[in-house]
């Protein structure tokens, strides 16, 4: 309770600092819409040649799209700003002041500042998943729904877990920067149902870098395909994930070593 | 427990990597890197009570700001003891947070884009203040540092010092028992060094806050601190009463003189050790316990224009102290904190 809180005016304390700049939040809001249409006619030019994309449909894979700009929304509001945050904070030893504070460490760094201007593209990624199952003229049933809310939380919790250990290792290897544009590298995929790559591919996209539970199982949730496996594998994966990362900063907090005097 | 701050033997060592200088040096690095192990802090040991304005002295690199982390639980200890308010520092346990504060002066905790309340009303939800605490805590802060119209300020807007006002403000909201201030007047121009020096003095004695200060202004520490900490290269070299310190090294008072006439070196050399001389001035060091005889008989005897007494330079004194110049300061520390 007292977390929510705090997370509620971390929330609006970095929604202050926005609108200290409203011209920098017209030009975001513009990039998310050219981003989103980059996809969208991207998947479009592939359609026009093909009925289905790895056993997906245009519709279908539109869920998959806006899941995609979704969590596309969510990293650039939560995680990336936090995690570049992080790094600075590490390399000129101001992480001193998250350190000193009655908080738990992990959660007052990762959750400090938000880039509220990303949330258009959260926005954008629902309303693209509405149009798609518009489309489809289907409407997920309740137990659908619940099990999609709790792979979507999965979904994040494992972003946000790749992004933390990231994170993380700026500790040791103070700049991490590439990493974190590694990392949204390989996201890029996301926007693909797993299903279009084969073989090894696939399967680093799916336990390596699990890409596939980010985007493609929650799509497969929602529209009802999802098998038992595959959802307890995304619970233990997120859980797992999370755990890890949790572990991983509290290692790294130990071996801090707060640069500058 | 006795003290309120116990360090016993703390050692804190680092690795650091080592790179050679130009393009190459750099290339080599990236490859295969040397470490060597930094001896940051090594065997120091002292107990403060609570209520005490202890300064920490000592040339860059000394370990100061190393203790002072190590105090806030921010690093871990290579080895040694550390006992705060009951707490050990590094497990960081939210009890022991919350009844201390660290500011430093060259890293600032605001956030930059907004007003310094937007920070305050942060702080007050970490540390959980009461809304009523924390309104007569403020009024305080305000009356004391003048901070009125600073509040409604973006950070960024406001001057050096206007911002350490605030940091300080910032850092004191949870009311700490233990202050850590780490160089807290860097950069600072005279007046507003001596605005923030009287607002620590202040808030010490209103509160009976414990305070550790590290600080190269001299004046902050000779203002502030009965005691003092001498730290180099990791080592402990004094620690005791300020004053004993320098009537040990330095037993003697600055006489200035001015001539009219170019003086008789050899005559001076009776009252005295001559310093310096040069032209129409002298110095000459004459023992503190026969200075004003010394300086009857001066007058008496020798043509004098001007006479000027001085204590000695502090900085002279502490620099003193660090070439090693001193020697058994050690052995007389417990005895110069019993007196």
């Amino acid at each position: 309770m007292r977390y929510a809180r705090l997370f509620g005016l971390f929330l609006k304390a970095s929604f202050l600092v926005e609108l200290e700049y409203r011209a920098n939040f017209a030009a975001r809001a513009m990039v998310s819409v050219f981003w989103a249409g980059v996809t969208l006619v991207g998947a479009g030019v592939f359609y026009s040649h093909t009925d289905t994309v790895g056993g997906w449909t245009f519709d279908e894979a539109l869920v998959i799209i806006g899941l995609f700009t979704f969590m596309g929304g969510v990293i650039q509001t939560f995680l990336q700003p936090n995690v570049q945050r992080i790094i600075e904070m590490i390399r000129l030893g101001t992480l001193d002041f998250v350190l000193t504070k009655p908080v738990n460490s992990q959660f007052m760094a990762s959750l400090r500042y938000s880039q509220m201007f990303s949330i258009v593209d959260m926005l954008l990624g629902v309303a693209i998943v509405v149009w798609a199952l518009f489309r489809l003229r289907y409407a997920p049933d309740l137990l659908t729904l619940a099990q999609f809310a709790l792979m979507l939380v999965m979904a994040i919790l494992i972003v946000y877990s790749i992004w933390m250990v990231i994170a993380t290792l700026a500790f040791w290897l103070v700049k991490v920067n590439n990493m974190a544009e590694l990392f949204n590298s390989v996201y890029d995929t996301g926007r693909f149902p797993v299903t279009t790559f084969q073989g090894l591919i696939r399967l680093a996209l799916t336990f390596v870098v699990p890409i596939a539970f980010i985007t493609t199982f929650p799509a497969q949730s929602l529209l009802g395909w999802l098998d038992a496996t595959t959802l307890l594998a995304a619970v233990a994966m997120g859980v797992g994930l999370f755990t890890a990362s949790a572990l991983f900063w509290r290692r790294a907090v130990r071996s801090y070593s707060s640069a500058g005097s | 427990m006795a003290h309120q701050i116990e360090v016993d033997r703390l050692s804190k060592h680092y690795q650091v990597h080592e790179k050679e200088p130009g393009l190459m040096g750099s290339l080599r690095a990236f490859f295969a890197r040397k470490y060597r192990v930094v001896k940051a802090v090594e065997g120091v040991s002292f107990n403060i009570d609570a209520g005490e304005m202890v300064g920490f002295l000592g040339p860059n690199g000394a370990g100061k700001t190393t203790t002072l982390k190590v105090l806030s639980g921010l690093l871990y200890p290579t080895s040694g003891r550390v006992n705060v308010l009951g707490f050990i520092p590094h497990q960081r346990q939210n009890e022991y947070l919350k009844q201390f504060t660290l500011v430093m002066g060259q890293k600032q905790q605001l956030m930059w884009d907004l007003p310094p309340m937007e920070t305050f009303l942060v702080n007050r939800a970490i540390y959980e203040v009461p809304k009523g605490d924390f309104a007569a805590i403020l009024k305080e802060l305000d009356d004391l540092l003048e901070l009125g119209p600073l509040l409604k300020k973006q950070v960024r807007k406001l001057s050096l010092g206007e911002r350490m006002k605030c940091e300080l403000a910032a850092a004191l909201l949870h009311r700490p028992k233990v202050l850590f201030l780490d160089e807290p007047t860097i950069g600072l121009d005279v007046t507003m060094q001596a605005r923030i020096r009287d607002f620590i003095a202040e808030y010490n004695r209103r509160h009976g806050a414990t305070v550790i200060l590290t600080s190269h202004y001299m004046a902050d520490v000779t203002a502030l601190c009965e005691r003092i900490i001498v730290i180099d290269r990791g080592r402990l070299l004094y620690d005791g009463n300020f004053r004993a310190l320098i009537e040990r090294v330095a037993p003697y008072k600055v006489l200035k003189l001015q001539f009219e006439r170019p003086p008789d070196l050899a005559a001076l050399a009776q009252f005295g050790t001559v310093a310096r001389a040069d032209g129409l001035t002298a110095v000459l060091h004459v023992p503190r316990a026969h200075a004003t005889d010394m300086a009857a008989r001066l007058l008496s005897q020798v043509e004098v224009d001007d006479i000027n007494f001085e204590e000695p330079a502090v900085e002279d004194i502490i620099r003193q102290v660090f070439a090693g110049q001193v020697d058994g300061l050690l052995s007389e520390t417990g005895m110069a904190r019993a007196s």
